[in-house]
């Protein structure tokens, strides 16, 4: 099973342009979106889940057009949306049934085995008879997984899933979700740099709507191996650094502020090389110095 | 500071919201467009301030559920846009927070109702409108409905909003305050009114003014008043605005009070007020991680058209549980049910007097068009409309619409499946309305179930009505597919819906959902309605077809889009099998559409409202030049009519006998009826020609070779054919029905002559076409008119009628022979003197009760079932029979013939012989306890009365006051023969009755009773004068007046009699003392103001008690602008003083005429034992608004 995007743009009424030319190909497995906030990760998901019309280009799901076969798609797709709300005076269990009606599960005592099943795997068990509303936001995200899990889906989209998460919740969550990868596509888009780095076989870098570089995560951080080099410095000499060296992430500690920097040869003096994680891989592309893609002008820094 | 700045922030971003010009716009345009809609009254300006009035207040409804948005956004944005969290903490305090935003909302809704009246000054001075007569301009109109009616409505209903919508924390719910503030008061205030006959109360109770200051106040306005009048600070008004300020103001301050800065927790604003226990904190997980494997089962999935089909029942359900569970979903329409159960009393009534609650009577009570805004039931299309945008919003309102919008579900289960909740709900409803009607009747001690009708008309026919409106309101709102427009959209449709010819759409093929209408009585059970109706509901369902193909094309799925997504979007659903369901709609439509039209245009003849005034006047144009041609007249009718009641069809073979009663030779026989049944075969029996023959206005010429000679007679012999083919349009055309033929002979028959009653009376009509002006009847002085004959023939009848062998035909006179031939009933009746020029005629499968007084012999057709009151009525024909004998003179025939006419009617009429009464008459169930009122023996007593006067006996001159002359005699004769039979205190009642009419919102400005001109005038007030009258000079004066007015005007002879006749026999009987009360009754429009101040009584001897009583009194003529004129008083009044509790159980201690003069005046009695009630007019002999202030209790000193 592959995805395959081709040449997607679409712009807003307001003049964003959310996506420029996006074009990719995902193969099974967990794949990650990386990409700062507004950098038009949810409308690409949104468009590969059947909710938004992109204005040209086209989507393949092996052999469904997934902009035309809406309903082909829906069938193997399960959706997990950035923000969502619930039913806060339904029950857990109910909501569940209900939707797994919604995703063609008609047999009564099938639905009540997966209803069963989904529970159980995301610990709302206990909490089936409870109302939503009284649910904490990472009960809520491990429902909305329920959710997206019923039907067994080849294409799962899931949107920063591990935002309201607490570590345990989120690593729960994440084993969960490579766990469907096995045989399904996954696409997993989230900013925390670690999400991708622990779980995902292919990724993607996207930034102001465009695909910045797609690489496998290990071979991103192979490739920076070397051009990495680290100081720590005083906090006003920043602006001296910065006109000398292509600093990629600066960050506090203690008082004092530690720079990143990429540099293919040895910077000299009071840097020490430090073996690249994929977050500097993340970083240097962010900044324009990857140059798999047409580099970014502005790159912006993240801090 | 901080209040300022909040409130200058949420006012500017509601005015930078593209919606809040929207509604601006929407306001105005209404304002203009009624303006080009509404054309003044007779005598009214284009700028009247009638009009200001009226449309600031109907704007201000449509204004509701804009306000609704723009008070619940700003009391409810931040928490619905989960914005609160940032505010909340902030140090801001409660006051400024909610103050703010407050003022804020209402200084946007002020601006916008402000366009109420700006819209309507604007639309005054559009080039367009420049030709109507105009006031000069004033300022006052515009501020008067501003800031009385438009401002503090916008105030009132802004606060409930935003108290709503506070506590629910949701924006929608402000529109909940605004559909209660428009529905709630006025129900409450329009009940109390009819049931109680309270109507302050609606003037009190009604926020919004449709009821309590259009319905009541404006209504009573002379054109004089309609062009300057204002609403005034006084009185109910002043209370009601006082009233509803004051609750806005107490809700502002529980907001204030119970508003907190917390975060919502998940419970309602309901569950919080319950202060129930939040439940158990979730319990903290652990904290070690299991690595689990996922083993999801794998389970069979399906996508075929039954899988669609199952998610679509369980999207239906879900919805229907949805609304169920809403604070509103049932207890709205359960609590009516209920009241409905518990006032079963007070609203199965007809004339105040109960009806037997038969299923056919409550369920008509609880079945009504969807766009009657006048019933209670109104609330239905309008929780519709309301539940229609929750459901289809409650994903999206919820968060889950990207969740629910990319599971695999067919557009078209969703939307069968949020219609089939819809549906569910309102079966719900209809089951609901039936427990309340079964409640109602068994709670009336009535246990004749018929649930199998119940489940005809609610779930059968009313129902469907409902679904229809449903989808289409579900439409709107998924083409729309932005809530809040979508709600004013579907408003407007709504409107549309309800005053479809305010929009000059009239043919029903274009009012979605319309029907003829249906009916259902015992008699003719659905009779030849329910195909008609059937129809047009097919017809209506190939466009729900079509509406439903639309919504799926147009059903908003994932996030919103513009239109050319959407478009785009509809184009890819556009598959194969949508394509054929909307062909298949498109057909039925055509096909369905079609055959109606054939049937209601083309086998019958359609007529919108202006194509028959068009009609009226046409006639008028072409042939009122015969108006004073002199006619021979009819004297002697006879018929061989063959009724096919199955086949809805009737035949008539007629022969008239016409003489020329006049001086000249006649030469020339007009000859017409109503238009579409014209005589065939016309035949003389003497040489003549046909000058013209007009089939389309059927009015016919012929000229005689002879002229006709005064003295001679000829025949006319000619045939009428009438066969209901098809339906129509408007469907209350049911001559010849099984089981409940009954058609009048101006129905079928044509006249002789020009005839004047097809003539546009309206004086605004008649110059929209050209017409000459003239007076509605014509003037009680117009010599002319008098001596023109106009409808006077005298004529007998006699009738050979057959029909089906199961039914007996019914036609005045004596039966002379009854007959089978065949598969043919015949009935021969002859009528044994002249009956006037009008006779009906009736069919079906009746029951005969016979009986005698004197020679008289009495026979009343009547259904089967309804024997309750036949007793009731042969004692009080008998009864009224003797007593007109013995006063006015002989009953000219002898027989009298009463039958009951198929039909809902609660009333009676006469003809000559003959009495028709309604089948609700037949059910009316009159109280025989003390309490009591024999309405329905009076009623017969005032038919019987019609012998006397109107019909064949007195039949006076088409002119003003004519109908006093034909009804208060009536009504005057049947109080008489009520009080012989039941006794003073029973008429009592009825004199109360009617009083009881004056208490209904009207206009005091009518004109004398000499040249009455309305129905109120001639029941009401003729009756209540002839019986004041008999109260100070003895009703035997006034019965030989009535004598000698008849014995000298018998039918016919020219001049007719008018009201002066009358008053002229009247004054004869008056001693001049009183001349004063007969200018005050019958010449001038005069009220009396009759109080009594104080009341002491103080014992003199043992046996004499001193009685002062402090009065006040005063007289007014109101002439015909609305003016009053105060008159001085020196008038003989009643002075009563009693002894007992009320006034059944009071007895009089001294009841004698006392002369009062104007003002305050002290009147000192001496009565031999202690009273406990006392003051004047105790017995309402005058005609004083406020009767309630006549008598008063001792107050003991």
């Amino acid at each position: 099973m592959t995805l395959q995007i081709k040449n997607i743009s679409k712009v807003y009424s307001n003049g964003v342009q959310a996506l420029r030319d996006v074009t990719l190909s995902i193969p099974n497995g967990m794949y990650g979106l990386l990409g700062p906030n507004g950098a038009g990760k949810s409308t690409l998901m949104r468009t590969l889940a059947t909710l938004q019309e992109p204005d040209s280009g086209s989507i393949f799901l092996d052999g469904i057009d997934v902009l035309k076969q809406k309903d082909e798609v829906r069938q193997t797709l399960g959706y997990l949306p950035q923000e969502f709300g619930l039913y806060p005076k339904a029950k857990a269990e109910d909501l569940l049934d209900y939707f797994a009606v919604l995703k063609g599960i008609t047999n009564r005592a099938s639905r009540k085995e997966v209803v069963e099943a989904l529970l159980k795997q995301t610990n709302l068990w206990e909490k089936r008879r409870q109302k939503l509303g009284g649910f904490s936001g990472g009960m809520k995200q491990r429902f909305g997984v329920a959710v997206a899990l019923l039907g067994n889906p080849k294409l799962m989209i899931v949107d920063e899933p591990t935002a309201g998460l607490d570590p345990a919740e989120r690593v729960r969550f994440l084993n969960l979700l490579s766990e469907v990868g096995e045989n399904s596509v996954v696409i997993l888009s989230t900013h925390i740099v670690e999400d991708v780095s622990e779980l995902c076989t292919r990724m993607a870098i996207i930034n102001k709507g465009q695909i910045l570089q797609e690489a496998e995560p290990l071979q991103a951080v192979a490739a920076l191996k070397g051009k990495i080099w680290r100081r720590i410095i005083e906090k006003r000499m920043l602006p001296d650094f910065e006109r000398e060296h292509k600093i990629i992430s600066t960050k506090l500690l203690g008082g004092r502020t530690v720079i990143h920097i990429y540099s293919e040869a040895d910077p000299g003096s009071g840097y020490e090389a430090v073996a690249p994680d994929l977050e500097d891989a993340y970083f240097t592309t962010m900044a324009g110095y990857h140059q798999n893609h047409q580099p970014q002008k502005e790159g912006e820094v993240q801090p | 500071m901080k209040f300022l700045k909040i409130f200058r922030y949420e006012f500017a971003y509601q005015v930078r919201r593209l919606s809040t010009w929207l509604y601006l716009a929407i306001l105005l345009i209404f304002t203009i467009g009624m303006n080009f809609l509404i054309t003044p009254g007779d005598g009214v300006y284009a700028n009247n301030t009638f009009h200001i009035i009226g449309i600031t207040v109907i704007g201000g409804v449509i204004w509701l559920l804009m306000g609704a948005v723009i008070a619940g956004e700003a009391a409810a944005r931040e928490v619905q846009t989960r914005m609160h969290p940032l505010t909340y903490t902030s140090s801001v305090n409660k006051f400024e927070y909610l103050g703010g935003r407050f003022l804020a909302a209402f200084a946007v809704n002020a601006l916008l109702v402000l366009s109420l009246p700006l819209g309507i000054l604007v639309s005054f001075y559009l080039p367009d409108s420049a030709e109507a007569a105009m006031l000069p301009f004033r300022l006052t109109p515009y501020l008067n409905v501003y800031f009385l009616i438009a401002l503090p409505n916008a105030f009132i209903a802004t606060a409930l909003q935003f108290t709503f919508a506070t506590f629910s924390r949701q924006v929608m719910t402000a529109y909940l305050a605004s559909l209660l503030l428009a529905i709630f008061p006025q129900v409450i205030g329009l009940t109390a009114a009819k049931l109680f006959g309270n109507w302050d109360l609606v003037k009190l109770l009604d926020p919004v003014g449709v009821a309590g200051i259009m319905g009541s106040e404006l209504a009573t306005w002379t054109p004089t008043e309609k062009n300057t009048r204002l609403v005034t600070l006084e009185g109910m008004f002043l209370w009601n605005r006082i009233l509803w300020v004051c609750v806005a103001a107490g809700l502002l301050w529980l907001t204030y009070a119970r508003f907190s800065f917390t975060v919502p927790s998940t419970t309602t604003w309901w569950t919080r007020s319950k202060r129930r226990k939040l439940p158990a904190e979730p319990v903290a997980e652990t904290g070690v991680v299991r690595t689990t494997v996922v083993t999801v089962p794998q389970v069979p999935r399906s996508f075929g058209f039954a899988t669609g089909f199952q998610q679509a029942l369980t999207i239906g359900w879900a919805t229907f549980r949805k609304i169920a569970r809403n604070p509103v979903g049932l207890t709205l329409v359960g609590a009516i049910a209920l009241c409905s159960a518990i006032f079963g009393y007070k609203i199965m009534t007809q004339f105040e007097i109960p009806l037997f609650p038969t299923t056919p009577q409550v369920s008509d009570y609880l079945t009504t068009n969807v766009g009657d805004i006048g019933s209670p039931w109104v609330v239905i299309p309008l929780l519709i409309m309301y539940f229609v945008g929750e459901i289809l919003w409650s994903e999206r309102d919820a968060g889950l619409g990207d969740i629910a919008d990319a599971t695999p579900v067919p557009e078209w289960a969703l939307v069968i499946g949020k219609f089939l909740g819809l549906g569910l709900i309102i079966v719900a409803w209809m089951l609901l309305l039936m427990a309340g009607g079964i409640g109602m009747q068994l709670g009336l001690g009535y246990t004749k179930l018929e649930p199998g009708l119940y489940l005809k008309a609610l779930v059968g026919i009313q129902l469907l009505d409902y679904l229809l409106f449903a989808l289409l309101a579900l439409m709107v709102h998924i083409v729309v597919n932005q809530k809040f427009i979508g709600y004013l959209v579907m408003f407007l449709v709504f409107l549309f819906l309800a005053f479809p010819s305010t929009f000059q759409v009239e043919h029903r093929l274009l009012i979605f959902g319309s029907d003829p209408g249906w009916s259902y009585t015992d008699m003719r059970g659905f009779g030849n309605t329910l195909g008609p109706w059937l129809w047009f509901k097919l017809y209506w369902l190939a466009w729900a077809l079509l509406l439903a193909v639309i919504a799926r094309l147009f059903w908003g799925r994932g996030r919103a889009q513009g239109l050319k997504d959407r478009l785009q979007l509809a184009k890819r659903r556009f598959t194969p099998a949508t394509t054929w369901v909307a062909v298949i709609g498109l057909g039925l439509i055509l096909v369905l559409g079609g055959f109606i039209f054939y049937n209601t245009n083309v086998l019958n003849e359609y007529q919108s409202g202006n194509d028959f005034q068009e009609q009226q006047a046409a006639y008028e144009r072409l042939y009122g030049k015969y108006r004073n041609t002199l006619q021979p007249h009819l004297i002697r009718t006879k018929l061989n009519v063959e009724i096919y009641p199955d086949k809805e069809e009737v035949g008539i073979h007629a022969a008239y006998t016409l003489v020329n009663k006049d001086t000249v030779a006649l030469d020339s026989i007009h000859l017409g009826g109503i238009a579409g049944v014209e005589p065939t075969e016309v035949k003389f029996n003497r040489a003549a020609t046909v000058l013209l023959s007009d089939k389309k206005l059927n009015h016919q010429v012929y000229l005689l070779k002879q002229p006709l000679r005064p003295g001679d007679s000829l025949e006319l012999n000619f045939v009428v054919h009438y066969k209901n083919r098809g339906f129509r349009h408007n469907g209350s055309d049911a001559l010849v029905v099984k089981n409940g033929t009954y058609f009048t002979n101006y129905d079928l028959m044509p006249s002789i002559g020009y005839q004047p009653f097809r003539e546009i009376k309206d004086a605004v009509v008649r110059k929209k076409f050209g017409l000459a002006a003239r007076l509605e009847i014509a003037s009680l002085y117009d010599a002319q008119a008098r001596s023109k004959p106009g409808s006077t023939d005298q004529a007998s009848l006699e009738a050979i009628i057959g029909t089906a062998t199961n039914e007996v035909a019914v036609a005045p006179g004596v039966m002379q022979r009854s007959w089978t031939t065949g598969d043919r009933r015949y009935f021969h009746y002859k009528t044994d003197a002249s009956i006037g020029g009008e006779y009906s005629i009736l069919s079906a499968n009746y029951a005969v009760q016979e009986s005698k007084w004197q020679d008289v012999d009495i026979r009343i057709y009547h259904h089967p079932g309804h024997t309750k009151n036949i007793d009731r009525m042969l004692r009080s024909v008998k009864a009224s029979l003797e007593y007109y004998t013995e006063k006015f003179g002989p009953y000219p025939y002898s027989h009298f013939t009463l039958a009951e006419q198929a039909g809902s009617g609660g009333g009676a009429s006469a003809d000559g012989s003959m009495i028709y009464y309604g089948e609700q008459y037949a059910q009316l169930n009159p109280d025989d306890g003390p309490e009591g009122f024999e309405m329905p023996y009076y009623i017969l007593a005032h038919e019987v009365a019609h012998q006397w006067w109107g019909l064949a006996r007195l039949t006076p001159a088409n002119v003003q006051g004519a109908g006093v002359l034909i009804e208060g005699l009536a009504v005057y004769s049947g109080m008489q023969v009520l009080e012989k039979t039941y006794g003073e205190k029973h008429l009592q009642q009825y004199v109360n009755f009617l009083h009881s009419f004056y208490e209904m919102p009207r206009s005091l400005a009518t004109p004398s009773l000499l040249q009455a001109d309305e129905p109120f005038l001639y029941y009401r007030k003729g009756g209540l004068a002839l019986y004041t009258l008999g109260k100070y000079i003895g009703k035997e004066k006034v019965n030989g007046a009535l004598r000698s007015l008849l014995q000298q005007r018998d039918s016919g002879v020219i001049p007719l009699p008018t009201m002066l006749d009358l008053y002229k026999e009247i004054q004869k009987v008056t001693p001049d003392t009183l001349g004063y009360l007969l200018r005050d009754l019958f010449e001038t429009n005069t009220y009396w103001r009759l109080k009594t101040k104080q009341f002491t009584s103080t014992k003199i001897k043992a046996d004499q008690w001193q009685v002062t009583l402090k009065v006040h009194a005063q007289k007014v003529v109101v002439d015909s602008t609305g003016a009053e004129h105060e008159i001085p008083m020196n008038d003989w009044l009643e002075v009563g003083i009693y002894k007992g509790e009320n006034e059944l159980s009071q007895q009089p201690l001294h009841l004698q005429k006392h002369r009062l003069r104007s003002g305050d005046q002290v009147i000192q009695v001496t009565v031999p034992r202690k009273p406990t009630r006392a003051g004047i007019d105790p017995n309402f002999l005058m005609i004083d608004l406020r009767r309630d202030d006549n008598m008063i209790q001792l107050d003991e000193e």
